[in-house]
């Protein structure tokens, strides 16, 4: 395995190249749920971390592992964990970083899901999270306290679709001695290493636009090799750091959090986002143009009162978009109709694009956010995560773009 | 040279061996997830190539991969 690989070419050979025991060129799927060890002591060996091997499923898994590696080598990391659900991922990361009185900095723009998560779960566990503006560095630095152990946040927001700036925010936690984490599912690390921008750990939700096809469900949490442990705030991941050096954080976050609370990956799974990770970069490309042609017909369209796209010229954080992902965009997009009936009218009218609650799927989706993802929020809380009631999120598939724009208009045409 | 590895006597030749040519001695599977703590004190991976290991030291490999802690 070449650390010097592009992206595409660690994407098909990191983590797993040909089987040794058969010269199968994919990966096998170890559907098992122990190991079986010759000896009572071998298996004691690898329980107790002495000697490489898996014991049980829950814990690690072959299949997985190869999936872990692979994102591993892909974000220029030291270690993964993979995970049932990008939330499982967050959730685990969170857990291993915070306990009781402990405290989070937050984007108020982040993915409805993490928002739960951070107010109705984590707060009921006695952490308390400051959600502040993504563009507000300052706001980030003031909200950071003693009780502080990490900030939080999207490199996209979704739907927001505002642009983390990165560098910026990666300073303002290593001068609190915190790590950044960020989650990059709609860049994904094809669109940016956010370790070279500062991040310590990075999130997935795999199901999205690794997996590419919306078959299956899955996340997970990369230490990309940044932070300093040894010296961490949280007195967990210190404790690790006496045993487990620089990996402290992955080691905590397998053996003390996931191994028992159980939310691990179904070895098929991690099969299905080996395979999506071997086309990730030419589909993300494709996403991307497909997004930004959509972007602009929707610019054009007098019944559309606000696009709001990434790459698209004219975006507030254009310039964060330049650097950080090379000007490219992603696939998700927001239109505002003018109310939520002609929103639901344009949706109920597309034959083509499905309505569905996914994104980064081959396939386009739309959703109308406000009443699904976001429905048991306050019109406060809504519009501080850039949700409205007449607002469709449209995560662009990658069909031939002219077939998308053709159903997006003949849609928009039943609209006085 | 007589060193304890993982708890186990094992005899390994010369007089000193680093830490990067012990791994690679043994055969130390997935060298790069490996943590390596010598006499209780656990190593920079930056350490691996100038720390020596000699007669009666104690050397412990940890992955973190198994499931207890």
């Amino acid at each position: 395995m070449s650390s010097q690989w592009s992206f595409n070419t660690k994407a098909i050979h990191s983590g797993f190249d040909r089987d040794p025991a058969t010269g199968a060129t994919s990966v096998p799927i170890y559907q098992t749920a122990s190991f079986s060890y010759p000896t009572a002591g071998a298996l004691a060996d690898v329980f107790a971390g002495r000697k490489y091997g898996h014991v049980y499923s829950r814990i690690s898994n072959p299949t997985v592992s190869a999936l872990e590696a692979r994102y591993t080598a892909l974000e220029s990391g030291i270690g993964a964990i993979a995970l049932a659900s990008g939330m499982a991922a967050i959730s685990a990361a969170l857990e291993a970083l915070c306990e009781v009185g402990d405290h989070l900095v937050a984007s108020s723009g982040l993915f409805g899901g993490t928002l739960h998560l951070l107010k109705e779960v984590l707060s009921r566990r006695g952490i308390t999270t400051t959600l502040v503006d993504l563009s507000d560095i300052d706001a980030f630095k003031s909200a950071i306290t003693p009780a502080t152990k990490a900030i939080v946040v999207e490199v996209i927001g979704n739907p927001k679709l505002d642009v983390a700036d990165l560098k910026s925010l990666a300073a303002v936690c290593h001068d609190n001695g915190i790590p950044l984490v960020v989650d990059n599912t709609l860049t994904t690390s094809f669109l940016i290493n956010a370790k070279q921008w500062g991040a310590d750990i990075v999130v997935n939700c795999l199901g999205k636009f690794v997996a590419g096809n919306g078959n299956t469900i899955g996340g997970i949490v990369v230490d990309t090799g940044n932070f300093d442990w040894a010296n961490s705030r949280s007195p967990l991941i210190k404790e690790f750091s006496v045993k487990f050096g620089k990996f402290a954080f992955v080691a905590a976050t397998r053996k003390h959090v996931v191994v028992n609370t159980g939310a691990c990956m179904a070895p098929f799974n991690a099969y299905l986002f080996m395979m999506g990770l071997e086309s990730l970069g030419i589909r993300v490309e494709r996403h991307c143009d497909n997004a930004l042609a959509l972007a602009l017909y929707f610019q054009n369209q007098s019944k559309i009162t606000e696009v709001r796209y990434p790459g698209l010229p004219g975006h507030q954080q254009m310039a964060l978009v330049q650097d950080q992902f090379d000007g490219r965009g992603g696939a998700l997009l927001t239109i505002r109709l003018g109310s939520k009936d002609r929103a639901y009218r344009v949706m109920n009218a597309l034959k083509m694009v499905s309505i569905a609650a996914n994104l980064g799927d081959a396939k386009t989706l739309g959703i109308h956010v406000a009443s699904t993802i976001y429905r048991d929020f306050t019109d406060e809380e809504r519009h501080a995560a850039g949700v409205y009631d007449d607002l469709i999120r449209i995560s662009v598939g990658i069909e031939a773009v002219q077939d998308i724009i053709a159903d997006f208009e003949q849609a928009l045409s039943g609209l006085e | 040279m007589e060193i304890t590895i993982n708890g186990d006597k094992a005899t390994v030749d010369g007089v000193k061996i680093s830490v990067s040519d012990l791994l690679k001695a043994r055969n130390v599977d997935m060298p790069d997830m490996v943590s390596v703590e010598v006499n209780g004190t656990i190593l920079e991976r930056s350490e691996f190539d100038s720390t020596q290991v000699g007669d009666g030291d104690e050397v412990e490999f940890l992955y973190f991969m198994g499931g207890g802690r």
